[in-house]
Parts: structure tokens; sequence; C-alpha cells
């Protein structure tokens, strides 16, 4: 039996219960469990089904609501709930099975369920996975009663662009409000009425706007809340599902991806308890369908004379070649951390060894300098204390975090955050500095993350030198010698660190060209990085590998077509550490980019496997210790941690002084954008409003209000944004989406047009 | 030893010229076709209601029942201006492979709608293979009435009701 869940209470309440059993009778199966647990999860261990709709421990203990699970239990007058009840010592539990009773009940359960449920299985998306088919077909009676007109509303009701609801389908379990109210805590979804009028609705008929709404799709016992993208798309029978990870973002959610027909139909959540514990973000779930946006290319395109044209893939080679043979060692490559260890190290390898080069450009700087104080993602909800450095938030870093931080202060963790608009505000480029003052005796806070049993520090945002700051301070505070302690760093790119181990692998030179014959860019992320662009215009040639010539389309001499992740198959190392397989779900449009790379290094003389698997293995022994892929299973285990070592840590230094305005610019990359989102039409609504927040004082300075149109200004770039008052936002520092940057520089002003 | 083997022969003998003087039982088909029992299996159709809207919902029920894997199901949502079934899905692409099809008629009994129903028609012969993927127009167009059907009254196993009005 793995072990129940335990809701509730403080951590160590439920180590201290958890080591008490008692033993329970169900059906007359002794079982012993420990203390606490609750009569479903008992009765799993003991072999027998008690069977559930809206009982599900994930979004919080029991509430009794579908009575589904009624059992009978000696000694109590009447039929009891069994998801909410725990055991006790001695108790003797009757099922439906053993007890007529309880038969009875469950049936007539059932068909109150089923009094005004439409049964239009055939039409709806749910059949065939659905937990109200499956149990009336096992407990229901299979004969109706009623013989009048059921209740009909209108359906379906669109609440998102992303989610449709069946108000008549649904059974009123209350998992979806749940979900909402105290898991995503974005209060969105509720119960709206009584009786038999109740039904689910967000406020006002507002769109249910959240980063997580998609998880609600996914708990529904039923066929009331449905994805409108995988709308009649295809029935549980008809997909293949391919074992995979998200590539989108450094958390590396664990996702089984249906296809159906070589198409991409679906991304639901493969619950890998240490990671993401079954929840996935919206842009994860929902962003599958830009590998189908008219836009992608899916051949090569050479600058002609007056745009891009198409060119054959044996013609596009040839002009590579000739590319790198003119560029005559002067070759640098710009990665977007969203490869996979993989393709990084083939890119790699034919740059270092068939362009004989040795300079790269990573997303950001990547150490190993936090691996002793490595902690599964899942420690956030056993802590005790946790301080984030947040300079970006958290949110559009890594979104899966911000649900693991709900959690960790639902179970009574205090978190601190330190940043431009955190509990602790501190303005960009001094988290540093705020890690050194932590380091010292005295600090209040320092001395509670002393004190404190679990304690984990979090880094989201750039400047950190790949951890180093952060390794500082938690080999200051001892974080390395307890368990469940630990450190962990947010990095901006979903693999900002494989493809920094992919590159070290490919060589060991330094042969850093003066000048940029060719520069190679991997990645939509990369083509639409400033600085990738502006090496672009020192270059004397430049090639791009993207899905959507966009950004690359506007510069690049040579682009080619680009597979996305969701059918790229490899590895790719998560914000933990944990090295995770991608399995491509389905064929690409495109041709692989391992196909033609391993031509490519043919042609140059460069031994490429072609293969994803020979890759790894060659990666593997010479900088994974040799481990095995199969090692790496459906769920990745987290490596172990290393020794710590005492190093120096680098000095933290004060930000530059600004240049251009007064004001400070925080440009950052909003959860939902990127080249992956913005081909989602049904994700337009979760964009970044271009909006430019402001302290309530330097709007009042500049007599501006909320909402007022204002002018961003700097060296010469003008924006016009709407205004947004952020209270919590330091003086002095105004924020913008990426998006809505444009060229603004860091300093800017904000002023009434 | 001969006698025995005149014996042989002469019984043989006389069995062909006892069948010289039957009557033939050779059937001329194609000119004469025989009626097929009332419940025999053949080329498939798809229904409509009344008011012409497609029966089939497009649910996949009757692929998922098909030992044989040949029925494709894709499905699409109806709109306000191209109402196509009854339901808010219906099949967009509905087609059985009927060189793999072996006649069992669960998809018939799997239909909730009785939209896919087994007709009688067996003559399915093709130049090509390809021909044999019938498309939703085709197993919705009106069946070419060419197999003529032996009159249920005369068995005693009734014909289900979505079959008797083939
Ligand atoms: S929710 Fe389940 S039972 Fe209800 S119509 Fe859908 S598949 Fe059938
Ligand atoms: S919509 Fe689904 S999850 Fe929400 S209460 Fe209804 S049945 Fe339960
Ligand atoms: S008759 Fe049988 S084999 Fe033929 S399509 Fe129907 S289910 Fe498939
Ligand atoms: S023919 Fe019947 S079973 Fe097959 S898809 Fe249509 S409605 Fe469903
Ligand atoms: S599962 Fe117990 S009442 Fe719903």
């Amino acid at each position: 039996m793995s072990a129940p869940e335990l809701v509730g209470g403080s951590a160590a309440d439920r180590e201290r219960i958890a080591h008490e059993l008692v033993t329970v009778t169900i059906d007359g199966r002794q079982v012993q469990v420990p203390k606490g647990t609750g009569l479903v999860e008992a009765a799993a261990a003991a072999g027998v089904e008690i069977p559930v709709f809206c009982y599900e421990p994930r979004v919080g203990a029991g509430i009794g609501a579908c009575r589904m699970c009624l059992v009978e239990i000696e000694g109590m007058p009447k039929l009891q709930t069994g998801c909410t009840t725990p055991v006790t010592d001695g108790m003797v539990v009757h099922t439906a099975g053993t007890s007529e009773q309880a038969a009875a009940g469950q049936s007539a359960t059932m068909e109150f369920l089923l009094l005004n449920h439409p049964l239009d299985c055939p039409v709806c998306d749910k059949g065939g996975e659905c937990a109200l088919q499956d149990l009336s077909f096992r407990y229901g009676s299979g004969k109706t009663r009623m013989t009048f007109r059921k209740r009909s509303l209108e359906k379906p009701i669109p609440i998102s662009p992303t989610i449709a609801l069946d108000r008549e389908r649904c059974i009123m379990c209350f998992r979806c409000t749940r979900f909402s109210q105290e898991v995503a805590q974005d209060e969105e979804l509720s119960a709206v009425n009584r009786g038999a009028l109740s039904m689910i609705a967000t406020f006002e008929d507002e769109p249910y706007r959240g980063p997580f709404s998609g998880n609600v799709t996914e708990l529904c016992p039923v066929g009331a809340l449905t994805s409108t993208q995988y709308r009649f798309k295809a029935r549980p029978w008809e997909y293949e599902q391919a074992a995979s990870v998200c590539g989108l973002c450094p958390v590396g959610c664990n996702v089984a991806v249906q296809s159906r027909e070589g198409r991409v139909q679906r991304v639901l959540s493969r619950n890998h308890p240490e990671v993401d514990r079954g929840w996935l973000c919206d842009k994860g779930r929902f962003s599958y369908s830009h590998l189908y946006s008219e836009e992608r290319i899916l051949t090569p395109r050479r600058r002609g004379v007056r745009e891009l044209e198409e060119l054959g893939w044996e013609q596009a080679l040839d002009e590579l070649e000739g590319m790198i043979e003119r560029a005559q060692g002067e070759v640098v490559l710009a990665l977007s951390g969203s490869e996979t260890l993989e393709l990084a190290y083939a890119l790699a390898k034919i740059v270092r060894q068939g362009a004989g080069s040795d300079r790269v450009v990573l997303p950001e700087q990547a150490a190993d300098a936090l691996d002793p104080f490595r902690v599964p993602i899942s420690a956030l909800a056993e802590a005790e204390e946790i301080v984030v450095f947040e300079e970006c938030p958290v949110l559009d870093r890594a979104p899966l975090i911000e649900l693991w931080l709900k959690q960790a202060r639902r179970n009574g963790a205090h978190v601190t955050r330190i940043g431009p608009s955190g509990d602790i505000q501190r303005g960009r480029g001094e988290a540093a500095l705020a890690c050194q003052e932590l380091a010292e005796k005295e600090s209040a806070l320092g001395k509670r993350l002393r004190a404190a049993e679990r304690a984990i520090l979090l880094w989201s945002g750039g400047g950190g030198a790949g951890g180093c700051h952060l390794a500082a301070l938690a080999h200051a505070l001892g974080l390395h010698e307890k368990e469940g302690s630990g450190a962990l760093l947010l990095p901006a790119s979903p693999n900002a660190r494989g493809v920094a181990e992919a590159w070290a692998a490919a060589g060991d030179e330094n042969r850093q060209p003066r000048q940029i014959g060719l520069l190679v860019v991997s990645g939509d992320e990369a083509a639409s990085e400033p600085q990738v662009r502006q090496l672009a215009e020192h270059a004397r040639a430049t090639v791009a590998l993207t899905l959507f010539a966009g950004d690359s389309g506007e510069w690049a001499d040579l682009v080619l077509p680009a597979t996305g992740y969701l059918e790229r198959s490899g590895t790719m190392r998560n914000l933990e550490g944990r090295l995770q397989r991608l399995r491509g779900a389905t064929g690409s449009p495109a041709r692989r980019e391992l196909s033609w790379l391993a031509e490519l290094a043919g042609r140059l003389g460069v031994d490429l496997p072609g293969s994803e698997a020979a890759l790894f293995t060659e990666l593997s022994a010479k900088v994974l210790d040799g481990i095995s892929l199969a090692s790496l299973g459906d769920r990745a285990p987290l490596p172990p941690r290393v020794e710590a070592q005492t190093f120096e840590a680098a000095r933290a230094e004060s930000p530059p002084t600004l240049l251009g305005g007064p004001l400070e610019l925080i440009r950052y990359r909003a959860l939902f954008s990127g080249p992956e989102v913005e081909h989602v039409p049904e994700l337009s609504f979760q964009r970044p409003a271009a909006e430019v927040e402001i302290s309530p004082e330097d709007a009042d300075r500049r007599g501006i209000s909320g909402g007022n149109e204002v002018v961003v200004r700097s060296n010469g770039t003008r924006v016009t944004l709407r205004a947004r008052i952020n209270a919590a936002l330091l003086p002095g520092m105004v924020r913008v989406a990426a998006e809505h940057c444009a060229e603004l520089a860091r300093g800017v002003e904000v002023s009434r047009p | 030893m001969i006698g025995s083997t005149l014996i042989t022969v002469g019984r043989s003998l006389g069995v062909t010229l006892k069948q010289i003087f039957r009557g033939t039982v050779t059937e001329q088909y194609p000119e004469y076709k025989r009626p097929v029992y009332p419940r025999f299996r053949g080329r498939h159709r798809l229904n409509l209601h009344e008011n012409g809207l497609e029966k089939c919902v497009g649910c996949s029920l009757c692929a998922a029942a098909c030992p044989v894997d040949c029925i494709r199901v894709v499905a699409a949502e109806n709109s306000a201006d191209n109402r196509v079934s009854a339901g808010e899905r219906y099949a967009r692409i509905y087609e059985i492979n009927l060189s793999r099809c072996i006649f069992c008629g669960y998809c018939e009994l799997a239909c909730p709608f009785d939209a896919i129903t087994l007709g009688n028609d067996y003559e399915l012969s093709e130049y090509s293979r390809s021909d044999l993927i019938y498309t939703k127009e085709m197993l919705l167009a009106d069946p070419i009435k060419r197999t003529p059907v032996a009159d249920a009254a005369l068995y005693d196993t009734p014909t289900p009701y979505y079959r008797t009005d083939s």
C-alpha cells in the first residue's frame, strides 16, 4: 500500500500520528493502518473498493457531498460516508459488498445522482473515462424509474475560452470549486443557488481567468467541465499516449500527451508526486495546438531578393555547409534553453567539432553550486520557513512552484518574499545583497531560518551567478545538513542547466572567434532575445532553427524548421536537477533536427549518431556519470545530493546606476507569453495586457491614476500603455511585460500623454 | 478379384445414370438472384431522421465495438448554420473499410441511435481495394436495391425493428 495521504494539521502532528497503528476490519478482512487514515484508503489497503465521486485528497479532506461512499459501521445507527470517516481502533466496517443496508443506500445514491443527469454519453467528451459511467455500470440498477422530464439547462456554457461547462451533467461533487478555492486559491468558481437548483458558476459569468484553471477539466468526475480545444476530437479508446514531460518551464511537469491520427489532441497530467502532484498550468495544458498553427514553418527558407523563399532540404544543407565553410571557424551558437540535452549536444558538436569554434550564448548562467542543497519540489509543502528571492514573479517563471507555495502556506509555513513587490521590498539586482544580509548572524529572518527544522530558499530572477549567491547563504545556514531543507534556483528557461552541460560535453577547448562569421540561433526564444538580435546585426551570416518565422524571419539568412517539444524525444534537466525523459508523441510535419544534423555532421566529418538514445549514451559517458536512459524511468528519481564544499562566494555588487530615465523598468516574461502561447488563439485572453505597473507614490507624483493611458519613454523609444497601480511595488520601479516593451532601455520615464 | 471390380464399376455407373434423369440445380446468377434470409447482414447504411438530420452523432461506439477496427469516425460540433445531426456533435468523417469488414453486425448493436444498420446487399466487388472504403456519402445514399429478401413470415426468428424497413 502506498502511504495514505493525511490531510491538514501541522507536519509534526502528521508525523506523530503516522507512527501509531490501528486495526480495523473491513468486510471481514483485518488491516493495520496508521491512525488517522481515512476509511476509503484503509479499505483500499484491505483490498476492498469503496466507490467515490467527490472524494479527492488533493483538493482537501472529504466533504461527504455525493454520498457514494456509504458504508455500515458497527455501533453506528446510520450509514456513514467513508470519505469523511477516519478509522479508529477496532472499527468493524461493512461496505456495500457485504451489507444489504449499505448496498441499498448506495444504489439509492446512484439513482439520485442520475435523477437529472442527461445520460448523453454518446455526445459527451467524458464518455469512456467517466466515473459516473463506470460506477453506474457497476453499482447502478440498470433500470430507470424516472418517467418524467429531466431538468434541462442551457449548454454548453463557455466559462472561459478554454473550458466549457455543462450544468446538466454536473453531480455537485464540488471538486472544481474546492480546487479553485483551496488549491489554486483563485476563488473563481463557486456554487450558486440551493438544493436541486444549485449549479457551478463563475462570478457574474466573467470568464474563469487563472493560470491553473484547466485542472478542473481533469478533476471533474463527469463531463460537466471539459476542454474546448479537445471538444469532440477523440474518444479515450482511440488515442495513443506518450509519457512525456512538459518543456515550457523549468518545473518539468510530467504529462501524458494523447494523440490521434498523428495529431496531439490533449495534454493531461501524469502525476509525479514530487514534482507536480497531478496539476498542470494552463500554458502546459493548452499550448499544444501551436504545433498546428498555420504560421508554423515546415520547410527550410532562405532570404531571397525581397522575402524568404522556400527551398528543399538538400539545397538548405548545401547552403548551411557553405555558410560554415565561409565563416572559417568564427561561428557562434545561441541556445534557447528549450532544447533537449541531446539536441543541444548535437548542435554543440557541429559547432565545436565541425565548425572549429567554441563560442556559445547560453540562455543564462548555470552552475552546480546548489547541488548540495537539492530537495524535491514537494518538500516545499512540508517546509516551515520559505524565503523567495523574487525578482521575477515565481508564477511567471515556474508556475507550479506557486501552487506548491500556496500548499506550503496552508500547511502553516512562513513564506517570505524578497523583491520589488515582496514582503521585504528590495530593488532589482539587490537580491544578492539581501542574501548576504540574511547570512549574517543578527538578521531576524536569518535566525528563524537557522532555527527551522525544514527551511527552503528559492531564487527567482537573474543575477544569481548560477545559484552561487544562494548557495553561499544556504551553506551559511547549514541547510545541507538538514533533511527537507534546501535551496532551488528557478531558471528562466526550461532546460538551462541541461544545455550548458551538453555544450560542455561537446568539447573543452576555448577558441573565441573575434568576429561572427556565422550565428546559429536555436529556438524561437533565443530568436526573440534582444541580445541575440544584436549579435545577428554584427554577424556576416545567420541561420535560425525556429518553429515560426516571426522573429527570425526578419534577420536570418537561412531559417530551418524546428520541431516542438511534444514531438521531440530526449531528456531535460528541471530546476531541481532531475533528469527527465521526453517522449515524442507524434511524428513532426517538419524534418527531425537530429536527422539532418547527422547528415550535416557527415558532410563536415563529425561523428554524430542520429538517434536520441545513442546521443544520450555518449553524453552520459561524458557528463552524466554513465547513467542509463532506463534508470530515468517514467517518473524520474531525484539525483542524490552532492557533498557540500566550502567556497568563496562571489561578492554581491550593487546594481549599476540607471541611464535614460528616473524609473527602473522591470521587463518580465509573463507566464502566458512565448512562441507557443502566441500561436494558441484560445489562450489569448490570458496574455498580459498592454499595461505598465507603477507604485502609488510614483503615480501620484505624475498625476496618473489607474487605467490612464500613459507614455513610457527612454532614449527615443515611446510606448503607450495603460497604467495599473500596484501598491506592492517598490517606488522607483515600473513593470511591463516583455512583449509590450519594444526597445525600451532600463531607465524610463512615465508621463501622461 | 475381377468380379468385385466389376461390381464397383457397375455401382458407380448406376449413380451416374440416376443423376442424368434428375432435374438441374444450377441457379442462373447473376440473372437470377435468390432471396436472402431477412436477417442477412450485408453492406451498411447510415440512416436519417424523418426531418432529414443524420441519426449518427459521431460517438465512435461502433468503431469501438468493431472487432476488425474498420470504422473510422471523426466528430465535429454542430453549429447553428451547419446542423448535421440532432445532437451536439456529428460525424464529420464516417468511413467503413468493407474489405476488412466481417459483417458481424456489432456496429449495429453498439449504435445508441440506430444510425448504422446492415442492409442486405452483398455484391460489393471492386477493381481497387481503396474503392472498398465507403465514405459517409456512400453510406447515406439510398441503397441500390438489388438483393431480393425472403418473406420474413416464412421464418420464426423475429427481424429486429431497425431492420424491418430495409
Ligand atoms: S458525464 Fe459521464 S455519464 Fe454523464 S453523459 Fe458524460 S460520459 Fe455519460
Ligand atoms: S462541475 Fe464537475 S467537478 Fe464541478 S461540481 Fe460539477 S461534477 Fe463536480
Ligand atoms: S459489421 Fe462488424 S466488422 Fe463490419 S463494420 Fe460492423 S462491427 Fe465492423
Ligand atoms: S453510427 Fe452510431 S455508434 Fe457509430 S458513431 Fe454514429 S451514432 Fe455512434
Ligand atoms: S465520496 Fe464520500 S460522499 Fe462523495
